[in-house]
C-alpha cells in the first residue's frame, strides 16, 4: 500500500497503511530512509539485522531505531528491507549502499523515533500506522 | 477580553497569560503564558494543553512557563520551562528533548563590513570547512578515555587540548561543564554515533551565521558585552548531535516503564518521567549531562574552526575572536531560587528556553554580574538575531528564564509544498544574505515565513521585563545542514 506526510509543526509524522505487518515495517523502513536521503540508491550491499520487542509498537520503534543506528555509524543508506517476524521479534534483511555526499546528501537528519507517537492499528482491510520521526 | 485567546485562558497582565488549574485534569499549579495579541494568533491549543499537561506532574513549583516562542512538541511544548522540587520532583526525557544542549553562542571579531565585501567566498570556505547535514563526519576523533574526558569535562577538556582560548569555557553556561555527567551511564551505542559527529553542525533548524552589529540598544551593557556597533560576529546553533539523541533514546523508554512503577500519573505518555531521587531519574541527569558536555564540547571545535579560517582569511589574530556568551536551550539543571521567599534548590527544566540570569548571580562569570547574563536570540534565516541581557525580573517571574528563537508556525512539508528552495535563497541573496546548504528542501523549510516574526518574540520578553534587549545583529550569510 502506501506512507504519507501529515502535518505536523516540528517533525516529520508519516502515516502508513500496509496489507501485513511485514508491509508495514518494509514501509516504515522506506519512509525512515525517504526523510533521511535523496537521489537513487542502489542494492549493492546487504546486511542482516535482528530486534526484540514486547509488542508491535515496541518492536517497529526497536526496528527504526535500530536502521537510524545503523545508518549513522556505517553511513548505510537503505532500499530494500525484507521482514522476517521471529517469536518475540524480527529479521531483517537491508539491501543498499554507502552514503555518498554527491548522490544521497541533502536529506534531513533524524534525531531519534518518537517512543509515544507511534501506534499501529489493526482494521478488517488493513494495517495503518502513525509514527513522528524527531527532526 | 480580546477574543484572541484559546477558551479557557485568561489575562493575567501585560502580554502575561493564566492557564487555570483545571484547563485538563489534576493541574497541581497553573500555567502562565507570555504572549502578544500576535502571537496569541499562532498559539497552537496542543501546545496550550502540552503546557498544562507538565503542570499535572509531582513536585512543579511555581507555574508550567510558556515563552513567546512556544509551539507543539514531545512531551512539554518548546518554549517550556519547568521547575520541579528536589524531593518531590522528577525529571523527563520530553522536558529536555531529543537534541540534549543545543545550544548558541555569538563569537566577536574586529571585522567590519568593508573586511566583507567578498562575502559569497568567506561563506563558501566555511560551508567546506564546517562538516553540515546528515552523513557529515567531523575530522578530530575523540575515543575511548579520551572520549569519557570528554563528557566529563566538555568544553574546559577541548580547550585543554588547543582547541580555544582559556577563556572560552568560563564564558559558557555551567562553564561549559556540568559536574553531574556520569560517562559510565552513556551507552556504546550513543558513544559510536557520538565519535564521528565530534565538530559538525548536523540539519534542521542548526546553523553557523556571520552577522553585523546593525544597532546597539543599551550601549553601558553592549561594552561590557565587547560588542561593538558595525563589527562582523559569528553565531553558532547546534548540539549534542547523534551522542545526545541516542541518550534520550536510550533513557525515554526506561521511563515509560517506571512512571508507572512511581504511582506517577500520566495524562500524556510523552511526559514519561521518573522521581529526581529515584535511581532511573539520576541515571537519566548523568547520562544527559554527559550529553550537554559533548554538546558545549561540540560547539567549542567548531569555534576553533573558524577562528584559523579567519586568521587564515583576513590576517587577524586567534585571540581577536573572543567568545560572547554559549548558552543551551535544551536541558534539565539543578539552580537555586527563591520559592516564598526562601532560597530552594530546584531541578530546572528548559526546553526551548534559555536560562536569562539577572545581576548578582555568582554562576555568571565575573565581568556579567553587573550587567545580567548575555541571551542570543537567533533570527529565523534571513531576519535579525538579538542579544539579550537577564534580569531580576526574569529571577522573579520565570526561574530566570526566557525565550529561544523566533519558533516554527508552519509545518515542514507545508514548507515544501509552498516554496521553492533555490527561490528563497534567491530572495535572501538579493538583501545581501548569502545561504549555503545541501539541499533547496532544506533552505525552504527553513524560510523566515515558516517562523514567528522574532521582532516580535523579543518584543514580549522585554515588554514584560524578563530580558533586556542590547542589540540587534542582521545576517550577512548563513551555512546550514
Amino acid at each position: 500500500m502506501s506512507f504519507e506526510e501529515l502535518e505536523h509543526t516540528a517533525d516529520v509524522r508519516i502515516r502508513i497503511r500496509a496489507e501485513s505487518y511485514e508491509e508495514l515495517f518494509t514501509l516504515a523502513s522506506d519512509a525512515l530512509f525517504g526523510i533521511l536521503y535523496s537521489g537513487d540508491c542502489r542494492p549493492i550491499l546487504e546486511k542482516t539485522i535482528q530486534v526484540t520487542g514486547e509488542n508491535r509498537e515496541e518492536l517497529l520503534w526497536e526496528f527504526l531505531s535500530e536502521l537510524l543506528f545503523i545508518s549513522e555509524v556505517e553511513f548505510f543508506v537503505v532500499c530494500e528491507t525484507r521482514v522476517r517476524f521471529t517469536g518475540n521479534g524480527l529479521e531483517a534483511t537491508i539491501r543498499g549502499e554507502i552514503f555518498d555526499q554527491e548522490r544521497h546528501g541533502g536529506g534531513r537528519e533524524v534525531k531519534g523515533i518518537s517512543y509515544s507517537g507511534l501506534f499501529i492499528r489493526k482494521t478488517d482491510t488493513m494495517i495503518c500506522s502513525e509514527i513522528i520521526f524527531d527532526i | 477580553m480580546v477574543n484572541m485567546m484559546l477558551n479557557g485562558i485568561q489575562q493575567a497582565g501585560v502580554h502575561e497569560w493564566e492557564v487555570p488549574v483545571g484547563y485538563v485534569p489534576d493541574m497541581r499549579v497553573s500555567g502562565r503564558l507570555f504572549l502578544s495579541e500576535t502571537l496569541g494568533k499562532t498559539l497552537e491549543e496542543g501546545a496550550a494543553r502540552q503546557l498544562a499537561n507538565v503542570a499535572t506532574l509531582p513536585g512543579i513549583i511555581g507555574h508550567s512557563f510558556g515563552m513567546p516562542d512556544i509551539h507543539w512538541g514531545y512531551g512539554f511544548p518548546i518554549g517550556g520551562v519547568a521547575a520541579f522540587s528536589e524531593s518531590e520532583g522528577i525529571i523527563s526525557p520530553g522536558g529536555v528533548g531529543f537534541d540534549i544542549n543545543c545550544g548558541v553562542r555569538l563569537i566577536t571579531t574586529p571585522l567590519t563590513l568593508h573586511d566583507l565585501d567578498d562575502r559569497h567566498t568567506i561563506i563558501d570556505k566555511l560551508y567546506k570547512k564546517i562538516p553540515t547535514g546528515v552523513g557529515s563526519k567531523g575530522t578530530l576523533r575523540f575515543q575511548g578515555s579520551k572520549l569519557d574526558e570528554l563528557l566529563s569535562r566538555g568544553s574546559s577538556y577541548v580547550i585543554g587540548e588547543g582547541l580555544g582560548l582559556p577563556d572560552d569555557a568560563l564564558l559558557c553556561e555551567e562553564n561549559g561543564c556540568m559536574k553531574e555527567a556520569k560517562p559510565e551511564l552513556v551507552s556504546e551505542k550513543a558513544r559510536t554515533r557520538g565519535i564521528p559527529q565530534c565538530g559538525t553542525l548536523g540539519s534542521g533548524n542548526h546553523f553557523l551565521e556571520l552577522q553585523v552589529v546593525s544597532s546597539i540598544q543599551d550601549q553601558k551593557t553592549a561594552q561590557a558585552f565587547g560588542i561593538t556597533e558595525g563589527t562582523i560576529c559569528c553565531m553558532i546553533h547546534c548540539g549534542s548531535r547523534g551522542l545526545g539523541h541516542q541518550v534520550c533514546t536510550d533513557h525515554i523508554r526506561t521511563m515509560e516503564k517506571v512512571s508507572q512503577k512511581y504511582g506517577i500519573r500520566l495524562p500524556d505518555r510523552q511526559l514519561a518521567c521518573a522521581p529526581l531521587t529515584s535511581r532511573e531519574g539520576q541515571d537519566y541527569f548523568g547520562a544527559m549531562a554527559a550529553a550537554a558536555n559533548y554538546a558545549w564540547a561540540n560547539r567549542q571545535i567548531i569555534t576553533h574552526e573558524l577562528r584559523l579560517l579567519f586568521e587564515g582569511a583576513f590576517g587577524i589574530d586567534y585571540k581577536e575572536m573572543p567568545l560572547v556568551y554559549d548558552v543551551a536551550h535544551n536541558i534539565a539543571k539543578w539552580e537555586m531560587h527563591t520559592v516564598s521567599g526562601e532560597e530552594q534548590r530546584v531541578c530546572v527544566h528548559r526546553k526551548g528556553a534559555t536560562r536569562a540570569f539577572g545581576p548578582g548571580r555568582k554562576e555568571l562569570p565575573q565581568k556579567y554580574r553587573e550587567t545580567g547574563q548575555p541571551v542570543m536570540i537567533p533570527g529565523s534565516m534571513g531576519t535579525a538575531s538579538y542579544l539579550l541581557a537577564g534580569t531580576e525580573t526574569a529571577m522573579q517571574k520565570t526561574f530566570g528564564s526566557t525565550c529561544h528563537g523566533a519558533g516554527r508556525v508552519s509545518s515542514r512539508k507545508a514548507a515544501r509544498n509552498a516554496l521553492s528552495g533555490n527561490e528563497v535563497a534567491a530572495d535572501l541573496k538579493q538583501k545581501g544574505i548569502i545561504v549555503m546548504a545541501p539541499s533547496g528542501d532544506a533552505i525552504a523549510e527553513e524560510a523566515p515565513s515558516m517562523y514567528k516574526p522574532s521582532d516580535e518574540v523579543v518584543r514580549v520578553v522585554r515588554e514584560t521585563g524578563i530580558s533586556r534587549v542590547i542589540a540587534t545583529l542582521m545576517p550577512l550569510g548563513v551555512i546550514k545542514g
